[in-house]
């Protein structure tokens, strides 16, 4: 669906996309993850058509953003960072024009418009004006605009972006739904957003792919990781002590919980297992076990690792 | 070009969605009515070598009007739409950037001669109350509606450039007074110095062409002029607007 080759976007000295390559399959829901400023939302810009890139290729269903640019526009619904609608006019009228600016034929048109209405929830709120509306129904006016023309491509910026949680996971839901039937292109900075929505995951940072997985790969790269959280009750120091004698345990952390118990977490090297070492210590030194679990790794913990890590790199660089 | 329809509706449709319009139609015709008024009480039992309606499109009101109300009018075409981030959402649907431009020019000029038509009434009471006294001659006022018009396709194509400099409609509102005043009074230029340089600047003498027009004298070489630095203004904005592909 999407074929990005060495995409490369400079403005004014900046360079906001340095060479990126990736591509986006037909009836994938793909998330684009990145710090802000990381080259999310331009490389999105480039995409649809509303600026071009400085050197690079890209292709949306095999037809070229730059040079085929209407012809693209007219199977993509872009919603932009912040959702830009016109505020004076009512819901049913802004669709009817958008729709009728990207060429549903008019017979079509109302039909259409109701669809994407019951789609979105947006029936109740059909006559009122946008600029009227709460922030989650005005982000839905945008969904709605964005798919009014039934795009074979949905390119999301920050759908999300400022809604209270209720209205995050409805929209979520949304996307979700939507992902049965379009390839969407989603970005992002919140991380469980692509954990639930996404079924890839393309980290950028500094304007350059870092990682590109599903959520799952990508988190069990850190999943090895062998860090286990333990509830015990005995004597501080000896415990201590104890776990940090164990085989292959790097580092041990202990603080006070809310009732007697203490809670440890215990730090080892990725792809070992010192749950076993664990249970044996603290029967051999009567200690109450309450709790012995492995810490699930999440994205977060993923993007923290790779962005971080190359982070203090740069700005060594820099000076 | 139903493209262009559809944006050229929308464009017009958002003058009557905002205040802003309503008020500049009442200041308009506040403002004429005044001239009018003063017009005919001044010319009334006297003899003048102009009718009213030759005058009316030649008064310090009319061209107050056309050098300030036009800039209000074009300000926010191009301007709105960037601070909103609207022409994000508009420039990704697939519509080319002439038809955004031509659409928007036309908009404008459509609410232009909309502000202009309650003013026919005046010739018709005119007509009606004081046929004895001055018969109008429907030949000249329909001439001095079409320069109005034409006058008016270049003002406004100056305000739209100016609009889509910047995002601020201030700005956009100040910058196109600026250009509009400047061609307008380059026309008086026209009145002094040498020879070429009166015939040169007489092309820009707005004042000059509508007192021609008015007395119903319709030169061609005045309109051409008129429709091709208009359709040049035009050609150098969608330049502007494309210019985020380049820069």
């Amino acid at each position: 669906m999407i074929e990005v080759q060495n995409l490369t976007k400079r403005y004014a000295g900046v360079t906001a996309v340095d060479g990126v390559s990736f591509t986006v399959n037909r009836g994938e829901i793909c998330g684009f993850l990145g710090p802000n400023g990381a080259g999310k939302s331009t490389t999105m810009k480039i995409l649809s058509g509303f600026m071009p890139a400085t050197s690079g290729q890209a292709t949306v269903a095999g037809h070229d953003v730059f040079t085929e640019s209407e012809e693209v526009r007219t199977r993509i619904g872009y919603m932009p960072e912040n959702n830009p609608l016109y505020p004076d006019m009512r819901v049913t009228e802004y669709l009817g024009y958008r729709a009728a600016l990207k060429g549903v034929p008019r017979a079509k048109r109302k039909a259409r418009i109701d669809e994407v209405l019951q789609l979105c929830g947006l029936s109740d709120v059909r006559r009122r004006i946008v600029g009227q509306l709460s922030k989650g129904y005005k982000q839905r006016v945008g969904l709605a605009d964005s798919l009014v023309h039934d795009p074979d491509l949905l390119i999301l910026d920050e759908p999300t972006i400022g809604l209270d949680p209720n209205q995050i996971r409805q929209v979520r839901q949304l996307i979700k739904d939507l992902g049965k039937r379009h390839t969407i292109l989603i970005s992002t900075h919140i991380l469980p957003e692509v954990e639930m929505t996404c079924n890839r995951v393309i980290i950028i940072n500094k304007g350059k792919i870092v990682a590109s997985d599903t959520p799952e790969n990508l988190t069990k790269m850190l999943e090895g990781g062998g860090t286990v959280r333990a509830e015990i009750r005995g004597e501080r120091a000896a415990i201590e002590r104890g776990l940090r004698g164990l085989p292959g345990v790097k580092d041990v952390q202990i603080e006070a919980g809310n009732d007697d118990f203490l809670r440890a977490t215990i730090y080892a090297p990725p792809r070992s297992d010192v749950r076993v070492h664990v249970f044996e210590v603290a029967a051999a030194n009567r200690w109450t076990l309450r709790e012995l679990s492995r810490v699930r790794q999440t994205l977060e913990d993923v993007f923290a690792f790779i962005t971080m890590k190359e982070a203090p790199v740069k700005e060594e660089e820099g000076k | 070009m139903s493209n262009l329809f559809t944006l050229w509706r929308r464009e017009l449709a958002a003058y009557f969605l905002s205040p802003i319009a309503y008020l500049v139609l009442l200041s308009f015709l506040v403002l004429n009515a005044v001239s009018f008024l003063l017009m005919v009480n001044f010319m009334d039992g006297r003899t003048t070598d102009a009718s009213v309606m030759q005058s009316f499109f030649n008064t310090f009101f009319y061209w107050v009007a056309m050098l300030f109300v036009v800039p209000v009018i074009t300000m926010k075409l191009f301007a709105e739409e960037k601070r909103m981030g609207t022409l994000e959402t508009l420039m990704t649907a697939p519509v080319s950037d002439a038809s955004v431009v031509q659409s928007k020019f036309l908009g404008a000029m459509t609410f232009f001669a909309i502000m202009w038509l309650p003013t026919v009434a005046y010739a018709w009471i005119l007509n009606y109350f004081a046929k004895d006294a001055t018969p109008i001659d429907w030949g000249p006022v329909c001439a001095a509606y079409g320069g109005t018009l034409l006058v008016g396709l270049l003002y406004i194509s100056l305000g739209l450039m100016a609009s889509s400099f910047t995002h601020n409609q201030i700005v956009a509102a100040i910058v196109g007074f600026v250009l509009i005043a400047v061609i307008f009074f380059l026309g008086f230029l026209s009145r002094i110095g040498p020879t070429w340089v009166q015939a040169f600047f007489g092309y820009l003498a707005s004042v000059e062409h509508m007192s021609d027009f008015a007395r119903g004298q319709i030169d061609l070489r005045r309109v051409l002029f008129y429709i091709s630095a208009t359709v040049f203004i035009l050609f150098v904005t969608q330049k502007i607007v494309e210019s985020r592909k380049w820069r």
